[in-house]
Protein backbone atom coordinates (compact mmCIF):
# COMPACT_ATOMS: atom_id res chain seq x y z
CA UNK A 1 0.00 0.00 0.00
CA UNK A 2 1.45 3.50 -1.06
CA UNK A 3 0.99 6.40 0.99
CA UNK A 4 3.40 9.13 0.00
CA UNK A 5 6.30 10.74 1.88
CA UNK A 6 4.91 13.86 2.43
CA UNK A 7 2.00 12.73 3.53
CA UNK A 8 3.62 10.23 6.15
CA UNK A 9 5.92 13.27 7.28
CA UNK A 10 2.50 15.42 7.90
CA UNK A 11 1.12 12.61 9.72
CA UNK A 12 4.40 12.03 12.28
CA UNK A 13 3.79 15.75 13.00
CA UNK A 14 0.49 14.78 14.44
CA UNK A 15 1.89 12.12 16.64
CA UNK A 16 1.01 13.05 20.12
CA UNK A 17 3.25 13.87 23.07
CA UNK A 18 3.10 13.33 26.83
CA UNK A 19 2.79 17.33 26.85
CA UNK A 20 -0.13 17.30 24.61
CA UNK A 21 -2.07 14.60 27.04
CA UNK A 22 -1.44 16.84 29.52
CA UNK A 23 -2.75 19.97 27.84
CA UNK A 24 -5.92 18.48 26.92
CA UNK A 25 -8.66 20.90 28.28
CA UNK A 26 -10.64 18.69 30.63
CA UNK A 27 -10.57 18.88 34.45
CA UNK A 28 -12.99 17.56 36.70
CA UNK A 29 -15.90 16.11 34.75
CA UNK A 30 -19.32 14.87 36.80
CA UNK A 31 -22.12 13.45 35.42
CA UNK A 32 -24.55 15.95 37.91
CA UNK A 33 -22.72 18.94 35.52
CA UNK A 34 -21.97 17.58 32.48
CA UNK A 35 -19.52 19.65 30.00
CA UNK A 36 -20.72 22.54 27.93
CA UNK A 37 -21.77 21.70 24.40
CA UNK A 38 -18.74 22.16 22.16
CA UNK A 39 -21.10 23.64 19.21
CA UNK A 40 -23.57 26.43 19.07
CA UNK A 41 -26.83 25.59 17.55
CA UNK A 42 -25.81 27.90 14.46
CA UNK A 43 -22.60 26.36 14.71
CA UNK A 44 -23.48 23.06 14.26
CA UNK A 45 -26.39 23.37 11.48
CA UNK A 46 -24.02 24.79 9.46
CA UNK A 47 -21.12 22.74 9.82
CA UNK A 48 -23.40 19.40 9.65
CA UNK A 49 -24.46 20.79 6.42
CA UNK A 50 -20.79 21.37 5.45
CA UNK A 51 -19.87 18.24 6.72
CA UNK A 52 -22.34 16.36 4.23
CA UNK A 53 -20.91 18.45 1.02
CA UNK A 54 -17.47 17.32 1.95
CA UNK A 55 -17.76 13.83 0.07
CA UNK A 56 -18.04 16.10 -2.69
CA UNK A 57 -15.75 19.33 -2.22
CA UNK A 58 -13.27 17.98 0.74
CA UNK A 59 -12.55 19.81 3.66
CA UNK A 60 -12.80 22.90 1.69
CA UNK A 61 -14.26 26.84 2.06
CA UNK A 62 -16.37 25.68 -1.13
CA UNK A 63 -18.15 22.79 1.50
CA UNK A 64 -18.11 25.44 4.13
CA UNK A 65 -20.29 27.95 2.22
CA UNK A 66 -22.17 25.89 0.39
CA UNK A 67 -23.17 24.10 3.78
CA UNK A 68 -23.86 27.58 5.15
CA UNK A 69 -26.72 27.85 2.23
CA UNK A 70 -27.93 24.30 2.78
CA UNK A 71 -28.11 25.22 6.00
CA UNK A 72 -30.87 28.31 5.17
CA UNK A 73 -27.46 31.47 6.11
CA UNK A 74 -26.25 33.81 3.69
CA UNK A 75 -22.62 32.49 2.71
CA UNK A 76 -20.57 35.35 4.98
CA UNK A 77 -22.02 33.40 8.25
CA UNK A 78 -18.91 31.33 7.12
CA UNK A 79 -17.25 34.13 9.43
CA UNK A 80 -18.53 32.35 12.19
CA UNK A 81 -15.03 30.55 11.68
CA UNK A 82 -12.23 32.29 12.00
CA UNK A 83 -10.15 28.62 11.39
CA UNK A 84 -11.77 28.22 8.26
CA UNK A 85 -11.62 24.58 6.81
CA UNK A 86 -9.60 23.50 10.58
CA UNK A 87 -13.00 24.32 12.12
CA UNK A 88 -14.98 21.72 9.82
CA UNK A 89 -12.26 19.26 10.02
CA UNK A 90 -12.45 19.69 14.06
CA UNK A 91 -16.29 19.16 13.85
CA UNK A 92 -15.61 15.93 12.29
CA UNK A 93 -12.64 14.89 14.85
CA UNK A 94 -15.39 16.30 17.78
CA UNK A 95 -18.66 15.11 16.77
CA UNK A 96 -17.70 11.61 16.02
CA UNK A 97 -15.48 11.39 18.91
CA UNK A 98 -18.94 12.18 21.27
CA UNK A 99 -20.91 9.89 19.05
CA UNK A 100 -19.31 6.98 20.20
CA UNK A 101 -20.46 6.95 23.89
CA UNK A 102 -24.05 6.02 22.48
CA UNK A 103 -23.29 4.27 19.11
CA UNK A 104 -21.15 1.29 20.99
CA UNK A 105 -22.82 -1.19 22.17
CA UNK A 106 -20.69 -3.78 23.59
CA UNK A 107 -21.47 -7.75 23.53
CA UNK A 108 -21.28 -9.57 26.76
CA UNK A 109 -19.04 -11.86 25.92
CA UNK A 110 -16.02 -11.96 23.24
CA UNK A 111 -17.02 -13.41 20.08
CA UNK A 112 -13.81 -14.80 19.62
CA UNK A 113 -12.88 -16.43 23.07
CA UNK A 114 -16.07 -16.74 24.64
CA UNK A 115 -14.59 -15.09 27.51
CA UNK A 116 -16.12 -12.03 29.19
CA UNK A 117 -15.10 -9.38 27.43
CA UNK A 118 -11.67 -7.60 28.73
CA UNK A 119 -11.02 -3.63 28.61
CA UNK A 120 -8.41 -4.40 25.53
CA UNK A 121 -11.18 -5.68 23.44
CA UNK A 122 -13.36 -3.21 24.37
CA UNK A 123 -10.51 -0.39 23.13
CA UNK A 124 -10.41 -2.93 19.96
CA UNK A 125 -14.30 -1.89 19.28
CA UNK A 126 -14.23 1.60 19.68
CA UNK A 127 -11.48 1.96 17.83
CA UNK A 128 -12.83 0.35 15.12
CA UNK A 129 -16.46 1.93 15.32
CA UNK A 130 -13.98 5.62 15.28
CA UNK A 131 -12.31 4.42 12.15
CA UNK A 132 -15.55 3.16 10.65
CA UNK A 133 -16.74 6.65 11.47
CA UNK A 134 -14.48 7.98 8.90
CA UNK A 135 -16.51 5.86 5.97
CA UNK A 136 -17.98 9.00 4.38
CA UNK A 137 -15.34 11.53 4.39
CA UNK A 138 -12.28 8.95 4.22
CA UNK A 139 -11.74 10.25 0.17
CA UNK A 140 -10.58 13.21 1.92
CA UNK A 141 -9.31 12.49 4.60
CA UNK A 142 -5.18 13.29 3.44
CA UNK A 143 -6.80 17.08 3.00
CA UNK A 144 -8.03 16.85 6.19
CA UNK A 145 -4.52 15.67 7.58
CA UNK A 146 -3.00 18.61 5.71
CA UNK A 147 -5.04 21.22 7.43
CA UNK A 148 -4.19 19.47 10.77
CA UNK A 149 -0.09 19.77 10.19
CA UNK A 150 -0.28 23.39 9.17
CA UNK A 151 2.04 24.96 12.03
CA UNK A 152 -1.43 27.23 13.97
CA UNK A 153 -3.96 23.92 14.33
CA UNK A 154 -0.81 21.08 15.03
CA UNK A 155 -1.27 21.54 19.06
CA UNK A 156 -5.14 21.61 18.83
CA UNK A 157 -4.83 18.80 16.57
CA UNK A 158 -3.05 16.89 18.98
CA UNK A 159 -5.49 18.05 22.10
CA UNK A 160 -8.31 16.38 20.26
CA UNK A 161 -6.33 13.17 19.49
CA UNK A 162 -5.75 13.10 23.46
CA UNK A 163 -9.30 13.94 23.91
CA UNK A 164 -10.49 10.63 21.68
CA UNK A 165 -7.86 8.43 23.57
CA UNK A 166 -8.93 9.50 26.95
CA UNK A 167 -12.32 9.22 25.67
CA UNK A 168 -11.85 5.40 24.21
CA UNK A 169 -9.95 4.77 27.72
CA UNK A 170 -12.89 6.03 29.86
CA UNK A 171 -15.66 4.16 27.70
CA UNK A 172 -13.28 0.88 27.66
CA UNK A 173 -14.03 1.41 31.21
CA UNK A 174 -10.33 1.60 32.14
CA UNK A 175 -9.90 2.54 36.05
CA UNK A 176 -6.24 2.83 36.25
CA UNK A 177 -4.97 5.98 37.51
CA UNK A 178 -1.46 5.36 37.85
CA UNK A 179 1.79 6.34 35.85
CA UNK A 180 0.28 3.92 33.21
CA UNK A 181 -2.72 6.21 32.38
CA UNK A 182 -0.40 8.67 30.09
CA UNK A 183 1.74 5.77 28.22
CA UNK A 184 -1.88 4.37 27.85
CA UNK A 185 -3.04 7.43 26.09
CA UNK A 186 0.33 8.23 24.18
CA UNK A 187 0.45 4.42 22.84
CA UNK A 188 -3.06 4.21 21.52
CA UNK A 189 -2.80 8.27 20.01
CA UNK A 190 0.14 6.88 18.17
CA UNK A 191 -1.97 3.58 17.00
CA UNK A 192 -5.41 5.16 16.26
CA UNK A 193 -3.21 7.79 13.78
CA UNK A 194 -1.46 5.24 12.22
CA UNK A 195 -4.37 3.58 11.69
CA UNK A 196 -6.48 6.27 10.47
CA UNK A 197 -3.62 7.06 7.82
CA UNK A 198 -3.58 3.40 6.71
CA UNK A 199 -7.03 3.74 6.10
CA UNK A 200 -6.65 6.62 3.43
CA UNK A 201 -5.66 4.02 1.22
CA UNK A 202 -7.43 1.19 2.20
CA UNK A 203 -9.97 0.32 -0.78
CA UNK A 204 -11.27 -3.02 0.59
CA UNK A 205 -14.98 -3.58 1.92
CA UNK A 206 -15.84 -2.27 5.29
CA UNK A 207 -12.39 -1.00 5.72
CA UNK A 208 -11.23 -5.12 6.48
CA UNK A 209 -7.79 -3.83 5.77
CA UNK A 210 -7.46 -1.33 8.63
CA UNK A 211 -9.19 -3.61 10.89
CA UNK A 212 -6.02 -5.79 10.42
CA UNK A 213 -3.67 -3.02 10.64
CA UNK A 214 -5.27 -1.98 13.94
CA UNK A 215 -5.47 -5.74 15.35
CA UNK A 216 -1.83 -6.27 14.64
CA UNK A 217 -0.66 -2.76 16.33
CA UNK A 218 -2.36 -3.42 19.13
CA UNK A 219 -0.90 -7.31 19.05
CA UNK A 220 2.42 -5.26 19.55
CA UNK A 221 1.10 -3.92 21.81
CA UNK A 222 0.30 -6.37 23.77
CA UNK A 223 3.69 -8.35 23.51
CA UNK A 224 5.64 -5.52 24.73
CA UNK A 225 3.79 -4.33 27.38
CA UNK A 226 3.42 -7.84 28.63
CA UNK A 227 7.08 -8.22 28.11
CA UNK A 228 7.39 -4.76 30.40
CA UNK A 229 5.48 -6.02 33.11
CA UNK A 230 2.09 -4.44 31.97
CA UNK A 231 1.17 -0.90 30.62
CA UNK A 232 3.04 0.40 33.27
CA UNK A 233 6.45 -1.29 33.39
CA UNK A 234 8.69 1.62 33.37
CA UNK A 235 7.51 2.23 36.47
CA UNK A 236 8.95 -0.75 38.01
CA UNK A 237 12.47 0.82 37.25
CA UNK A 238 12.25 3.51 40.65
CA UNK A 239 13.38 3.06 44.00
CA UNK A 240 10.08 1.28 45.18
CA UNK A 241 11.32 -2.13 43.16
CA UNK A 242 15.02 -2.09 44.19
CA UNK A 243 14.04 -2.08 47.67
CA UNK A 244 10.99 -4.69 47.26
CA UNK A 245 13.44 -6.30 45.00
CA UNK A 246 16.52 -6.74 47.41
CA UNK A 247 13.50 -7.20 50.19
CA UNK A 248 12.61 -10.33 48.23
CA UNK A 249 15.74 -11.52 48.07
CA UNK A 250 15.89 -11.90 51.70
CA UNK A 251 18.18 -8.50 52.09
CA UNK A 252 17.06 -6.84 55.49
CA UNK A 253 16.71 -3.43 54.97
CA UNK B 1 -14.53 26.62 21.53
CA UNK B 2 -12.00 27.18 24.75
CA UNK B 3 -12.56 31.03 24.57
CA UNK B 4 -16.15 30.39 25.11
CA UNK B 5 -15.24 28.21 28.21
CA UNK B 6 -12.64 30.64 29.61
CA UNK B 7 -15.68 33.54 29.42
CA UNK B 8 -17.54 31.13 31.53
CA UNK B 9 -15.05 30.92 34.47
CA UNK B 10 -15.45 35.10 34.93
CA UNK B 11 -18.93 34.47 35.22
CA UNK B 12 -20.49 33.76 38.67
CA UNK B 13 -22.58 30.16 38.56
CA UNK B 14 -26.14 30.98 37.32
CA UNK B 15 -28.46 29.98 40.29
CA UNK B 16 -30.17 26.58 39.05
CA UNK B 17 -33.21 25.46 40.41
CA UNK B 18 -31.63 21.58 40.22
CA UNK B 19 -30.29 20.15 43.12
CA UNK B 20 -26.33 20.82 42.04
CA UNK B 21 -25.26 24.05 41.52
CA UNK B 22 -23.24 24.71 38.25
CA UNK B 23 -19.67 24.87 38.67
CA UNK B 24 -17.54 27.60 37.32
CA UNK B 25 -14.86 26.50 35.20
CA UNK B 26 -12.75 27.84 37.71
CA UNK B 27 -14.45 25.68 40.66
CA UNK B 28 -13.32 22.88 38.07
CA UNK B 29 -9.91 23.38 37.66
CA UNK B 30 -9.83 23.88 41.47
CA UNK B 31 -11.05 20.81 42.18
CA UNK B 32 -8.97 18.94 39.49
CA UNK B 33 -5.53 20.34 40.85
CA UNK B 34 -6.53 20.00 44.44
CA UNK B 35 -8.14 15.74 43.66
CA UNK B 36 -4.54 15.49 41.64
CA UNK B 37 -2.47 16.46 44.70
CA UNK B 38 -4.46 14.71 47.50
CA UNK B 39 -4.06 11.52 45.21
CA UNK B 40 -0.55 11.66 44.63
CA UNK B 41 -0.02 12.93 48.69
CA UNK B 42 -1.77 9.77 49.17
CA UNK B 43 0.51 7.50 46.85
CA UNK B 44 3.35 9.36 48.77
CA UNK B 45 1.84 8.14 52.35
CA UNK B 46 1.36 4.42 51.17
CA UNK B 47 5.06 4.03 50.09
CA UNK B 48 6.82 5.85 53.11
CA UNK B 49 4.54 3.96 56.17
CA UNK B 50 5.18 0.60 53.65
CA UNK B 51 9.08 1.29 53.33
CA UNK B 52 9.28 2.33 56.61
CA UNK B 53 7.40 -0.76 58.52
CA UNK B 54 10.00 -3.59 57.82
CA UNK B 55 13.02 -1.92 59.23
CA UNK B 56 10.99 -0.03 62.33
CA UNK B 57 9.05 -3.09 63.36
CA UNK B 58 12.34 -5.19 63.19
CA UNK B 59 14.27 -2.91 65.79
CA UNK B 60 10.88 -2.47 67.78
CA UNK B 61 7.91 -4.68 67.21
CA UNK B 62 5.85 -3.12 69.77
CA UNK B 63 5.24 -0.60 66.99
CA UNK B 64 3.48 -2.60 64.94
CA UNK B 65 0.20 -3.12 65.43
CA UNK B 66 0.32 1.54 65.13
CA UNK B 67 2.65 1.04 61.97
CA UNK B 68 -0.44 -1.05 60.65
CA UNK B 69 -3.18 1.05 61.55
CA UNK B 70 -1.35 4.38 59.95
CA UNK B 71 -0.72 2.20 57.06
CA UNK B 72 -4.34 0.56 56.77
CA UNK B 73 -6.03 4.42 56.87
CA UNK B 74 -3.20 5.63 53.95
CA UNK B 75 -4.04 2.65 52.25
CA UNK B 76 -7.55 3.74 52.47
CA UNK B 77 -7.51 7.52 51.76
CA UNK B 78 -5.62 6.61 48.45
CA UNK B 79 -8.62 4.34 47.49
CA UNK B 80 -10.59 6.94 47.64
CA UNK B 81 -8.82 9.28 46.26
CA UNK B 82 -8.09 6.76 43.04
CA UNK B 83 -11.75 6.50 42.85
CA UNK B 84 -12.48 10.06 42.37
CA UNK B 85 -9.49 10.88 40.13
CA UNK B 86 -11.45 8.01 38.10
CA UNK B 87 -15.06 9.40 38.36
CA UNK B 88 -14.15 12.64 37.88
CA UNK B 89 -11.50 11.71 34.81
CA UNK B 90 -8.77 13.91 36.14
CA UNK B 91 -5.29 12.86 34.79
CA UNK B 92 -2.68 12.06 37.30
CA UNK B 93 0.12 13.44 38.49
CA UNK B 94 2.74 13.47 35.51
CA UNK B 95 5.63 12.96 38.45
CA UNK B 96 4.11 10.09 39.97
CA UNK B 97 7.05 7.57 39.11
CA UNK B 98 9.35 10.23 40.63
CA UNK B 99 7.25 10.55 43.73
CA UNK B 100 7.15 7.02 43.87
CA UNK B 101 10.62 6.76 44.00
CA UNK B 102 11.17 9.74 46.59
CA UNK B 103 8.47 8.80 48.74
CA UNK B 104 10.34 5.39 49.30
CA UNK B 105 13.76 7.12 49.92
CA UNK B 106 12.40 8.97 52.10
CA UNK B 107 10.40 6.39 54.30
CA UNK B 108 13.23 4.18 54.19
CA UNK B 109 16.08 6.67 54.44
CA UNK B 110 13.98 7.63 57.73
CA UNK B 111 13.50 4.24 59.13
CA UNK B 112 16.95 3.43 58.60
CA UNK B 113 17.78 6.82 60.84
CA UNK B 114 15.74 5.03 63.59
CA UNK B 115 12.54 5.56 65.56
CA UNK B 116 12.92 9.14 65.85
CA UNK B 117 13.64 10.20 62.66
CA UNK B 118 11.01 7.81 61.26
CA UNK B 119 8.24 9.56 63.63
CA UNK B 120 9.63 12.81 62.60
CA UNK B 121 9.04 11.93 58.71
CA UNK B 122 5.63 10.90 59.61
CA UNK B 123 5.44 14.89 61.87
CA UNK B 124 6.86 16.82 59.30
CA UNK B 125 4.58 15.22 56.24
CA UNK B 126 1.55 15.18 58.17
CA UNK B 127 1.84 18.65 59.55
CA UNK B 128 1.84 19.56 55.67
CA UNK B 129 -0.83 17.32 54.76
CA UNK B 130 -3.00 18.59 57.46
CA UNK B 131 -2.76 22.34 56.27
CA UNK B 132 -2.86 21.48 52.83
CA UNK B 133 -6.60 19.07 53.70
CA UNK B 134 -7.60 22.03 55.95
CA UNK B 135 -7.45 24.86 53.00
CA UNK B 136 -9.49 22.40 50.29
CA UNK B 137 -12.09 22.67 53.69
CA UNK B 138 -11.63 26.11 54.31
CA UNK B 139 -12.90 26.36 50.47
CA UNK B 140 -15.46 23.84 50.30
CA UNK B 141 -17.00 25.91 53.43
CA UNK B 142 -16.81 29.36 51.06
CA UNK B 143 -18.48 27.81 48.41
CA UNK B 144 -21.24 26.15 50.25
CA UNK B 145 -21.55 29.74 52.65
CA UNK B 146 -21.81 31.73 48.80
CA UNK B 147 -24.47 29.21 47.79
CA UNK B 148 -26.45 29.50 50.78
CA UNK B 149 -26.74 32.98 50.26
CA UNK B 150 -28.57 31.91 47.14
CA UNK B 151 -30.82 29.26 48.21
CA UNK B 152 -28.42 26.59 46.89
CA UNK B 153 -26.46 23.50 48.91
CA UNK B 154 -23.07 22.34 47.36
CA UNK B 155 -25.29 19.12 46.25
CA UNK B 156 -24.62 15.86 47.61
CA UNK B 157 -21.47 15.30 45.17
CA UNK B 158 -19.63 17.77 46.73
CA UNK B 159 -20.90 17.24 49.97
CA UNK B 160 -19.51 13.87 50.45
CA UNK B 161 -16.44 15.50 49.33
CA UNK B 162 -16.37 17.43 52.31
CA UNK B 163 -17.23 15.10 54.43
CA UNK B 164 -14.47 12.48 53.40
CA UNK B 165 -11.58 14.88 53.18
CA UNK B 166 -12.47 15.77 56.91
CA UNK B 167 -12.25 12.52 58.02
CA UNK B 168 -9.09 12.10 56.07
CA UNK B 169 -7.57 15.52 57.63
CA UNK B 170 -8.60 14.45 61.27
CA UNK B 171 -7.02 11.01 60.86
CA UNK B 172 -4.03 12.63 59.02
CA UNK B 173 -3.56 14.39 62.37
CA UNK B 174 -3.90 11.76 64.72
CA UNK B 175 -1.04 10.28 62.82
CA UNK B 176 0.64 13.14 63.82
CA UNK B 177 0.16 12.99 67.46
CA UNK B 178 0.84 9.58 67.10
CA UNK B 179 4.48 10.69 66.22
CA UNK B 180 4.82 13.65 68.55
CA UNK B 181 3.81 10.43 71.42
CA UNK B 182 6.77 8.55 69.87
CA UNK B 183 9.61 11.17 70.34
CA UNK B 184 9.51 11.94 66.76
CA UNK B 185 11.28 15.36 68.92
CA UNK B 186 13.96 13.49 69.93
CA UNK B 187 15.22 13.08 66.81
CA UNK B 188 18.73 14.22 65.36
CA UNK B 189 19.15 16.65 63.84
CA UNK B 190 15.49 17.46 64.56
CA UNK B 191 15.20 21.02 62.84
CA UNK B 192 17.17 19.96 59.68
CA UNK B 193 15.16 16.65 59.30
CA UNK B 194 11.52 18.37 59.56
CA UNK B 195 12.97 21.65 57.55
CA UNK B 196 13.97 19.85 54.92
CA UNK B 197 10.43 17.17 55.02
CA UNK B 198 8.43 19.77 55.38
CA UNK B 199 10.13 21.76 52.17
CA UNK B 200 10.01 18.78 50.38
CA UNK B 201 6.44 18.54 50.56
CA UNK B 202 5.40 21.87 49.89
CA UNK B 203 7.23 21.53 46.82
CA UNK B 204 5.91 18.48 45.49
CA UNK B 205 2.09 20.20 46.77
CA UNK B 206 3.37 23.02 44.54
CA UNK B 207 4.42 20.52 41.31
CA UNK B 208 1.82 18.32 41.44
CA UNK B 209 -1.03 21.41 41.32
CA UNK B 210 0.56 21.96 38.19
CA UNK B 211 2.14 19.14 36.19
FE1 LIG C 1 -3.43 9.99 54.28
FE1 LIG D 1 -1.24 10.32 57.22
Amino acid sequence: MFISRSLRAKATQLRSSPLQIRNRRRSYYTVDHPDPTPFSETESAILSSALSRVPTHGFSQKALKLGARDAGYLDVSTNLFPRGTFDLVNYHLVTRRMALKEEVQFPELDTQSGNKLGVGARVRILALARLRANKDIIGKWQDAIAIMAQPSYVSASLSELARLSDEIWYLAGDKAVDASWYTKRATLSAIYSAAELHQTQDQSPNFIETERFLDSRLEDLRKVSSLAGGFGGWVGYTAQSAVNVLRSKGVKI
Amino acid sequence: MSSASESISQAPSKPLPSENPSLTTEQRRYLESALRVNQAGELAAVLIYGAQTPPIVRAHPHLRPLMKHMYDQEAGHFTKFNELISKHRIRPTAMYPVWTAAATVLGWGTAIMGREAAMACTEAVETEIGTHYNDQVRTLLDWQENLKQNGQSLGPELEELLTDIRRIRDEELEHLDHAVEHDAKEAQPYEVLTNVIRGGCRAAIWVSERV
